[in-house]
């Protein structure tokens, strides 16, 4: 599991490497293992403790969502807790991307970082935001019924209407890969990312229908979308396990001399 | 277009593309899971539509009556030209002659561009009316599949603008690339005209 034992790596180590540099890969593993212990984590949040997957109607009664609210309040609180305490795994899986992304050749770090940053403001909408306005909801069972609505418009509406940067995620992650001729990731991945910038798109009408294949719980924002994303993110992190294997071990990222240095 | 096929003999512009017969499929075969993933996609939103119009079919009938038939064949004969132009135009490229096959492509883009114009025309004269998207059943598909679909002719006419770029910048074009383009291109045209016999015509 260190990924340094592909013969191009073990060919390339061979010369003049330090020992120390043994390791180099061990950190992105690291990273790399976080990535389905989040999703692990992220499919007990948001499927079983906060129930948010499969989101609740949004044609629910006052009456129905209050009783939604009561009904899963113990479950809301362990939820965001589990939530807020590993939120912060996915910066882990941002990390070693944009590594891997800063490796291709002929693209700009400029979509890396802002790959990077992208992901920074959307984990808040697209993850923390919903768990946190439904254990809003729970910690004062008895506020104003009106206000517990507010509450559960606003979780789910963030939860699948954050859109603008996750459209900026996908689009330049899938611009780099095209760009790449290195070939860090294959072709299909940028193809695929594009799927992911249409199903964020689809999305839109959640703002507006209650009901039907476009609202916050439909066939096609919540379903289509889902699927895709799934599909997406089991595919790259595939594609990353893959990507870390080939990397030579000792080789440093284009313009990023000081690691090299403090290698 | 005065150039000669075989095509498929004269498509070695790039040294080291080795495309020995022509049982390859075009262009890179990522398009092509892009091409079923979009497929698949596109096939969702026609299920949704053909449920919902099964359960409000005397709206969706009367709804339609508020659509222009006559712009959307229009709409429908220009993109279909424009992929004619394309095509063209990868037939030029592979031929070698790379001015016409900018020629084409510039005039594919063009009846590209003239589809995204009439579309905001539709658009625009719909919203006039006051149907909007929060109108009813079927003005919400009509809305979301035009869109989508609206999106796609977007990015591909950066496509397009890339190829052009391709085939100005003095050296032998990628084919494949041409080819990566175009198949994307018929794509989005092909899902037109699913699109359009879905809203426009079916009674």
């Amino acid at each position: 599991m260190t990924g340094t034992s592909t013969a191009a790596a073990r060919r390339l180590r061979a010369t003049k490497v330090p020992v120390l540099t043994k390791t180099r890969n061990l950190d992105q593993w690291i990273c790399w293992w976080s990535i389905p212990i989040f999703y692990s984590v992220f499919g007990l949040v948001f499927v079983y403790l906060t129930r948010l997957m499969p989101p609740p109607s949004p044609g629910h009664t006052t009456e129905q969502i209050i009783s939604f609210i009561q009904l899963n309040a113990t479950h809301l609180q362990i939820g965001i807790v589990v939530l807020s305490l590993s939120l912060g795994l996915a910066s882990l899986s941002s990390g070693i991307i944009v590594v891997q992304m800063r490796r291709m050749q002929g693209v700009s770090p400029a979509l890396a970082y802002a790959y990077l940053a992208a992901l920074a403001v959307a984990a808040l909408p697209g993850c923390l935001f919903c768990g946190f306005m439904f254990a809003l909801a729970a910690f004062r069972p008895d506020r104003d019924p009106r206000l517990i609505v507010l509450l559960y418009d606003m979780g789910l509406l963030s939860f699948v209407g954050s859109l603008g940067c996750f459209v900026v995620q996908y689009m330049v992650f899938a611009i780099a890969i095209f760009l790449d001729e290195r070939e860090i990731f294959p072709k299909w991945l940028g193809y695929m990312s594009i799927w992911g910038v249409v199903t964020e798109l689809l999305a839109i009408p959640i703002w507006i229908f209650r009901s039907g294949p476009y609202a916050w719980n439909g066939l096609i924002s919540f379903y289509l979308g889902t699927i895709i994303f799934v599909v997406w993110e089991f595919c790259l992190v595939v594609c990353l396990y893959k990507a870390i294997k080939a990397q030579p071990i000792d080789e440093s990222l284009q313009g990023d001399d000081s690691l090299a240095i403090a290698r | 277009m005065h150039a000669s096929f075989p095509v498929e003999e004269r498509d070695i512009l790039i040294p080291g593309r080795e495309r020995e017969t022509n049982q390859q499929i075009p262009g890179d075969p990522s398009i092509w899971v892009f091409v079923i993933g979009e497929m698949v996609a596109f096939s969702c939103y026609f299920a949704a539509y053909m449920w919902d119009r099964g359960q409000h079919h005397g709206l969706f009938l009367q709804a339609q009556r508020d659509l222009s038939q006559n712009v959307a064949a229009l709409n429908t004969l220009v993109l279909l030209a424009s992929s004619l132009f394309i095509a063209l135009s990868v037939h030029a490229t592979r031929a070698g002659d790379f001015a016409i096959a900018s020629r084409f492509l510039t005039l594919g883009g063009t009846c590209g561009a003239a589809f995204v114009v009439s579309k905001a025309f539709e658009w625009s004269s719909k919203l006039a009316q006051g149907l909007t998207l929060g109108s009813n059943a079927f003005f919400m598909h009509y809305y979301m599949l035009t869109g989508v679909h609206l999106f796609h002719v977007l990015l591909g006419l950066v496509f397009l603008g890339i190829l052009w770029r391709e085939l100005n910048k003095g050296s032998p074009p990628r084919a494949r690339l041409m080819e990566v383009g175009a198949t994307y291109w018929h794509m989005v045209d092909f899902l037109w005209i699913i699109i359009f016999p879905l809203l426009y015509l079916m009674r």
